[in-house]
């Protein structure tokens, strides 16, 4: 049995790891593309990076894309690029002008169908229009969370107001009258419990 | 095979983008567990496109729905002390505290007095308020947390806060059902 010659170079491996990994290639040419990766390490290493890729995308979750989408991918792909018919195996010389038009257009009709997917996906994932009792409801409770803020800042307000006039105004106001009457009041409590109100900003 | 990944990029960065991150204003109250929820007088829990729909709903109060419109989400447990040692809860009080300062929250006032303490609590980006904080504790009556997010004007939230007083608070609908 006469062992197969490797006549391939690393650029024409790469033509063909595509399609021998989607199973396309003819046998003769998947002869010789084995005969490369056996002597070739960069090239098993691309084979090897095809074929994890190719795992990965089998493995995304099959979306049940509704039939409207379908129909509008269908529409938009028809008046944007030309959908070309598979063509296999590629050969060299013959079939890359169009592998990159087909690559494009494979590419672009996945991410549609990926992006009309998703947006299926989060169109299903919206809760329920809420109905106008439930609206209402939620006013009242959203007046209520403003109020209760409103409420315990005033109250803080004031509580900070009272304890700067404590310190700047009435103490003082109390020492100066009871040194000027000589009576000493001593350090007078600003309030009957500790308080302490400061603003940060 | 290599042109397969520009798909497979495009179909991650979609599926990243599902997940939208929470306003740099909201405070997830449930991680800081301050509260018993079994045990909350009142609860409420506003989010997204509810503020939406209530500003959209409330036009004839041009203030209150301008807040509104603004918030990405309001946030309110408000927990009943009655006959509950104070210090049970004191500590959870001061926990809070402490993650909304190591959060980047800047205090605006800071109240104790005669045992009731209250924290004012804001949070800034870009020079704009996008998140206040409230945090009151008065012993043998309630506790409180509030956390509105989202675009908030302190004086149009100012004016507001005039308008209401204790009438409205009257119309607290207790324990509403959680949204």
């Amino acid at each position: 049995m006469n062992r197969m010659e490797d006549d391939l170079t690393c650029d024409d491996v790469l033509d063909f790891v595509e399609p021998y990994v989607d199973g396309d290639l003819e046998p003769a040419e998947a002869a010789r593309l084995r005969v490369h990766l056996e002597s070739c390490r960069a090239c098993a290493a691309e084979l090897a990076l095809a074929r994890r890729i190719q795992a990965e995308l089998r493995a995304l979750p099959q979306l049940d894309c509704p039939p409207e989408i379908v129909e509008r991918v269908r529409r938009e792909g028809a008046q944007g690029a030309q959908i070309l018919p598979f063509r296999s195996p590629v050969r060299r010389g013959t079939g890359l002008p169009f592998r990159g038009a087909r690559l494009g257009a494979a590419a672009a009709l996945l991410a549609l169908a990926l992006g009309g997917g998703a947006l299926f996906l989060r169109s299903q994932q919206q809760p329920k229009q809420p109905s106008a009792a439930e609206v209402a409801r939620a006013t009242q409770q959203a007046r209520y969370a403003l109020a209760y803020l409103g409420r315990v800042s005033r109250q803080a307000s004031l509580d900070v107001r009272d304890d700067v006039l404590a310190r700047r105004v009435v103490l003082p106001a109390a020492q100066s009258v009871s040194h000027s009457i000589g009576i000493s009041l001593g350090e007078a409590p600003e309030k009957p419990v500790p308080a302490r109100g400061d603003r940060a900003q | 095979m290599r042109k397969l990944i520009l798909p497979l990029a495009l179909f991650l960065a979609a599926s990243a983008g599902q997940a939208q991150p929470p306003s740099p204003g909201f405070v997830p109250l449930d991680e800081l567990n301050l509260f018993p929820r079994d045990q909350l007088s009142v609860e409420v829990n506003l989010a997204g496109g509810m503020l939406h729909l209530i500003a959209a709903a409330a036009k004839d109060d041009p203030d209150f729905s301008g807040v509104v419109a603004g918030l990405q989400s309001i946030n309110v447990q408000v927990f009943p002390l009655k006959g509950i040692k104070a210090e049970s809860i004191k500590p959870k009080i001061d926990h809070a505290v402490h993650w909304l300062e190591g959060r980047g929250w800047k205090a605006n006032v800071r109240v104790r007095d005669q045992g009731q303490e209250t924290f004012i609590y804001m949070k800034e980006l870009g020079g704009k308020i996008v998140g206040l904080t409230v945090l009151t504790f008065k012993p043998g009556e309630e506790a409180a947390v509030i956390n509105i997010a989202g675009r908030i004007d302190p004086a149009q939230l100012g004016r507001l806060g005039h308008t209401f007083d204790l009438p409205q608070l009257e119309k607290v609908p207790v324990k509403p059902k959680k949204p």
